[in-house]
């Protein structure tokens, strides 16, 4: 029986629901849709070109229309690219300079194109393009790089940035545009941020809104706006970071995750990295429950819960056994994204490994 | 020369000339014509449109600014028309086109002029000489918009604009589900912040 009135109207509404629902009302949008028709009329004012064909006689109007056709066509057969764009692919548009999009160079001030799965971008030091799909979002990509498009579909997108940098904004699902790098892959949580490799396939992520989930064989960051990660090939992503944390603090994230020339150098830099956590920084702590040893967990644990109360539920054992219920309950109560988003994409990951080893 | 945002949206005494020859059409179909410059189509799309775009703008920045963005979202979005690949996910686009004017708004904004106190002076000047009624709607407002994100749009769009949660699922792009669980789990939190005030309304 349907009785849910919040959901779809059906049932009663009890007292207050029924107040809060007459109470907003009051600022419901009543603006009525613009006269879009009347508004392109408006636009539509006869240019210079159109003026001088049509204000001569029809039949020099004709002649004219006619020869200029003939030019159009010839320059059309000597300037079209090898390149013709077809089936799903990004829209690349120049910004500067001349990208290339596989053999094909965008050089017109109007330079437009289509990047298609397989085919690479490529900008030299002078060259700017940006990348493009309406439902999905925008790539710009700077001066230096190369970037791949690997799969285009109905709900996945997938980049591979083998150098340079590229700055996404994306407004697709959750989940659904990944950019590879030699050494992570970068997963929209719905966001935007800046991606930077190196020749030694090292990287750099910076997130500037919503969040991004930095992946590479079962080593996850995520990086809330504001925060920046790096990344080598090994170990893979590093623990992030806000971007405003002491010096000390990055410097310490630094050598414990890749700079340590001995264990008790690492050891110093995890000391380091809990004496100037702050508050704000409790998400990086609790990066690294999943990159300490067992020994040094509690200590990080004892400092996390001491900036952050431990959410309900969650205990001292439960985190040092990591307890992936306790761990995701910590990781929401930083309100820094719903984790249960990044589960899901997971799940999405597995399900064609499963089917593919059940057959 | 392009004319500007005012021009494009002056409303001479037309008829209703968006709505009449596309009331019975499916989005989609909207969204193709659209594509092929019908601007009818698109005029309708606004009308079957415009709620929930102001809902989503409402939930992040004043009231009046909301309004006046709405025009925006969809000027931003009519010559963008014919880069949506999967002319399904119209309203999904569009949702986000709005969540980023909403950002921009932010970023344009003046530094030293906190979110929130913009909002209690403008939506509190746009209903000026307001009844206690109209007090209590303000307050119930900015206790939405303190809720998380993830339930501040669902119970906006139910609430401030009537859409059915259904309705919101098939505008917005997202499941059915996740509407239903946000829209109870905000409404329960939401019952726990109102419970601090005192309305007023049932009083009058």
């Amino acid at each position: 029986m349907k009785n849910d009135y919040l959901w779809d109207g059906s049932g009663e509404p009890d007292p207050e629901l029924e107040h809060f629902e007459k109470s907003l009302a009051q600022f419901r949008y009543s603006g009525s849709a613009p006269n879009f028709v009347a508004a392109e009329a408006a636009q539509g004012k006869p240019s210079v070109f159109a003026a001088l064909i049509f204000g001569w006689s029809p039949r020099f109007a004709a002649a004219t229309l006619l020869i200029l056709a003939l030019v159009a066509a010839g320059l059309l057969l000597r300037v079209t690219p090898t390149v013709t764009p077809n089936g799903p692919g990004w829209h690349v548009a120049r910004l500067s300079g001349t990208p290339q999009v596989g053999h094909f160079s965008l050089a017109g001030d109007t330079s437009k194109t289509q990047l298609r799965v397989g085919q690479l971008l490529v900008t030299d030091d002078e060259s700017r393009a940006s990348l493009n799909v309406a439902e999905v979002g925008e790539v710009y990509v700077d001066p230096g790089s190369r970037v791949r498009l690997m799969e285009s579909g109905s709900d996945h997108e997938r980049l591979a940035l083998e150098l340079g940098t590229i700055h996404a904004a994306i407004w697709a699902p959750p989940g659904q545009f990944v950019v590879d790098t030699p050494s992570a892959s970068a997963i929209d949580l719905g966001c935007a941020y800046t991606l930077q490799v190196k020749e030694d396939g090292s990287g750099m992520l910076h997130t500037t809104l919503g969040w991004v989930g930095f992946h590479k064989d079962g080593h996850d960051s995520f990086i809330p706006a504001g925060a920046m990660c790096m990344t080598r090939r090994v170990p893979g992503p590093g623990t992030p970071y806000f971007e405003d944390a002491s010096r000390k603090l990055r410097d310490a994230i630094h050598a414990f995750d890749f700079d340590s020339p001995s264990p008790e150098a690492r050891e110093q830099a995890l000391i380091t990295i809990l004496a100037e956590a702050r508050s704000r920084d409790a998400f990086t702590l609790w990066h690294l429950l999943f990159r300490v040893n067992d020994d040094e967990r509690g200590q990080v644990y004892d400092r996390l819960s001491s900036l952050v109360k431990a959410p309900a539920g969650v205990t001292r054992e439960g985190t040092l056994a990591l307890n992936p219920q306790m761990l995701d309950a910590w990781w929401n109560a930083f309100d820094l994204g719903d984790i249960s988003v990044w589960r899901f994409w997971e799940q999405k990951q597995a399900a064609p490994l499963l089917k593919k080893n059940t057959r | 020369m392009a004319l500007s945002v005012e021009a494009r949206f002056a409303q001479p005494d037309y008829p209703a000339m968006n709505s009449a020859p596309h009331a019975d059409r499916d989005d989609e179909s909207l969204v193709k014509a659209a594509q092929h410059g019908d601007r009818a189509a698109f005029g309708q799309l606004y009308q079957r449109y415009a709620r929930m775009v102001h809902g989503i703008l409402l939930t992040r920045v004043p009231g009046m600014a909301a309004e006046d963005l709405v025009h925006d979202v969809f000027v931003k979005v009519l010559p963008r028309m014919k880069s949506l690949r999967d002319t399904s996910r119209f309203g999904p686009w569009l949702a986000s086109i709005a969540r980023n004017r909403a950002m921009d708004f932010h970023r344009r904004a003046k530094p030293n002029s906190p979110f929130d106190d913009q909002i209690g002076n403008i939506d509190a000047a746009q209903h000026s000489g307001s009844s206690m009624a109209m007090e209590d709607a303000m307050a119930l407002l900015n206790a939405l918009r303190d809720l998380p994100e993830t339930y501040r749009e669902p119970l906006v769009l139910r609430f401030v604009e009537g859409m059915t949660g259904p309705e919101i699922a098939a505008r917005t792009g997202l499941t059915p589900g996740s509407v239903r669980v946000n829209l109870h789990r905000g409404m329960q939190l939401l019952r726990e912040k109102w419970q601090g005030h005192k309305p007023r309304v049932g009083n009058e």
